[in-house]
């Protein structure tokens, strides 16, 4: 099976001032198109900084990121935003909603960057908000939502466009252990459905709906385990 | 992306801040709206003018011994030239054969008076037989009454013609024919009322006397300059009669061969000039006035933008997370400063129309609502807008994503 994504010694050095912070100190990781991974590790591990990579918001400082066979670092800055939209569905620990648009407007945007047509985004839009259980909530803004509607609409927007890899920094971190239950609840459907996810996550119970683990530390991969 | 989804964005995001909004276009507001009052109003008089030298004829010319004086020591020279008299007039007549008609006239203000009752600020003109008839045509004679004659003139008597205006204000429901007034202090006795002739430009064409030129110059001397009216036979002998009318004067006031004229002669044209030259001054500074409130509103629209774009920089972050371009980006805020300076325009064109009517309506100056200059306005602040917002623009479209998404 061809990788979906392909790290190799990918390394991410931050300038804050004259220091130099080490993020990721060389990570290799292959990940095929139906995955569920968990990535753990302590806090300032480099999880997020190897998030935003595999995401296409950042690039590497060395090393090589190949997103379904293509070298991120040769892509502009347009493609990488057509990969954002079309490849890669994004889940944030703080939601990232657009405070002023109701549910299925939130949910609509990619669509509209992906340049869909008016009626077909009604149908994916609604398809979406169904799959997550957010059809009776489509016109609340995201203030008139709960914690736990709000992910679930952003869960929606991650799966909107059909992306081959959904992406969920600490989806649960800011949500009680029941509603972030549900969450993985649907997580656990949408890999079902066929689609890769890969998971950051500070909670054992959370990391065990994953079917396979790699722990950080420092900046490296420290264990790579199946579940 | 569609147009449309960025115009309903940023219809909704202006819609959030509307007094900011109102505010940030308050520059443009004001640049277009003085534009087109100013244009309405100086487009307006134009028209006016135009046609009502049209249709005074500009076959009519006018001399005088001063002509276009520019400083002290030449208006004394000017002063010791011979004055024109009704002979001139009469020698225009009989030795121009482009010439149709030639009158005199000298003017003054004075208050007039009949019994207890006054005018004042009236135009008292001394006038030859041939002068309400070269100035305004056959159409206006007398409504009772008669004319000033030739043997008025030559025998220097003491009649008057009045306006409608003298006759409304001095004589209600009493004829004025017969009647002795006061022009000053010189007595004249009313032989005529003039026809009625409406306004130009606001001021009544119905407020004057006129007496037999004669009387005029023995009642309030000669210091008034006399002028010559002299009308062609029709605009193709025009500057025929011009030319005529120079040769006959010449030779009448004996200028030598290589003097310049001692004189000079002005129509319609010379008219036409100098308030031309007027309102391209009005238009120019129509045009300063615009310009600094444009750049000034545009100044004031990029700030206003750059807030926008910092305090939106997570939603900025968003969207590129989710797959936004930059050239989607700058679209956005592009078309967000292009509706909010639209909008300004569109206030400014109307508040501008309504001030030029209203204005015409108050008063006597016209408006003419000219569709350029709506549409330059419009034009204008788009551009504007469209200008001072790229920058902003640029700086939200270059914005790194995760940067922008970590912002708090
Ligand atoms: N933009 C940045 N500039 C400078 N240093 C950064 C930046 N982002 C992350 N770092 C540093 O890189 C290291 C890894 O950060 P990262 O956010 O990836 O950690 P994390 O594993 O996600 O931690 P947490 O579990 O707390 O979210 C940290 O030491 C952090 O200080
Ligand atoms: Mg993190």
């Amino acid at each position: 099976m061809d990788n979906l994504i392909e790290l190799r010694g990918v390394t991410k050095v931050y300038q804050v001032g004259a220091e130099e912070v080490h993020a990721l100190n060389g990570i290799d990781l292959d990940l095929t198109s139906n995955e569920y991974l968990a990535i753990m590790g302590p806090s300032g591990s480099g999880k997020s900084t190897l998030m935003n990579l595999i995401g296409c918001l950042d690039t590497p400082t060395s090393g090589s990121y190949r997103f379904k066979d293509q070298e991120v670092k040769d892509l502009s800055d347009d493609e990488l935003a057509r990969i954002r939209n079309k490849e890669i569905g994004f889940v944030f620990q703080t939601f990232n909603l657009l405070p002023r648009a109701d549910a299925s407007h939130n949910v609509e945007l990619p669509l509209i960057y992906a340049g869909v047509s008016r009626a077909e985004r009604r149908t994916k839009v609604d398809a979406a908000l169904k799959a997550v259980g957010l059809e009776d909530r489509t016109r609340h803004r995201p203030s008139e939502l709960s914690g736990g509607q709000r992910q679930r609409a952003a869960i929606a927007r991650a799966l909107v466009n059909e992306p081959s890899v959904i992406l969920a920094d600490e989806p649960t971190g800011n949500l009680d252990s029941k509603t972030g239950e549900e969450i993985m609840q649907a997580m656990e459907k949408i890999h079902r459905a066929g689609n890769a996810i890969v998971l950051v996550t500070h909670e054992e119970y959370i990391a065990k709906h994953a079917r396979r683990i790699i722990r950080l530390r420092d900046g490296l991969i420290e264990a790579d385990e199946l579940v | 992306m569609q147009l449309s989804e960025n115009f309903r964005i940023a219809v909704s995001t202006l819609g959030v801040h509307k007094v900011r909004s109102l505010l940030t276009v308050l520059g443009t507001v004001i640049g277009v709206m003085s534009v087109v009052t100013i244009v309405s109003i100086i487009e307006g008089m134009n028209e006016y003018v135009s046609e009502r030298l049209v249709a005074e004829g500009s076959n009519t010319f006018y001399v005088d011994k001063f002509g276009m004086i520019t400083d002290y020591e030449e208006y004394l020279e000017a002063l010791k030239r011979e004055d024109f008299t009704p002979e001139d007039a009469r020698a225009v007549e009989r030795l121009s054969p482009s010439v149709l008609a030639a009158g005199a006239v000298s003017e003054t203000q004075k208050t007039v008076r009949y019994r207890a009752k006054s005018v004042s600020g009236v135009n008292v003109q001394g006038v030859d037989e041939k002068y309400r008839f070269v100035e305004s045509g056959e159409a206006v004679g007398v409504e009772s009454g008669r004319e000033i004659s030739r043997e008025d003139v030559l025998r220097r008597k003491a009649i008057c013609v009045i306006g409608q205006d003298v006759k409304d204000k001095l004589f209600t429901g009493v004829d004025p024919i017969g009647k002795e007034i006061r022009a000053g202090r010189h007595r004249f006795r009313i032989v005529g009322v003039g026809e009625r002739k409406g306004s130009l430009l606001g001021m009544s064409q119905d407020s004057y006397v006129t007496v037999p030129i004669s009387a005029f110059r023995k009642a309030y001397g000669t210091r008034n300059p006399v002028y010559l009216v002299v009308k062609a036979r029709d605009q193709a002998s025009y500057d025929l009669a011009q030319d005529e009318t120079r040769a006959v004067l010449r030779a009448r006031r004996k200028v030598p061969f290589s003097e310049p004229d001692d004189f000079s002669i002005m129509g319609a044209e010379t008219f036409m000039e100098l308030y031309r030259s007027f309102t391209s001054t009005a238009y120019l500074v129509t045009v300063g006035i615009a310009a600094i409130s444009l750049i000034v509103g545009g100044i004031v629209i990029m700030n206003i933008m750059l807030v926008s774009v910092t305090e939106r920089t997570r939603e900025i972050g968003i969207r590129k997370a989710i797959g936004a371009r930059r050239g989607e980006i700058m679209v956005q805020f592009l078309i967000e400063s292009l509706i909010l300076s639209g909008t300004g325009g569109l206030i400014g064109v109307l508040l501008g129309v309504a001030i030029a009517l209203f204005v015409s309506g108050v008063s006597p100056l016209p408006a003419a609502i000219r569709a350029w200059a709506i549409l330059m306005g419009l034009a204008v602040a788009c551009g504007v807008g469209t200008f001072f917002g790229i920058y902003p623009a640029a700086r939200a479209a270059k914005l790194d994503p995760i940067v922008a998404l970590r912002y708090e």
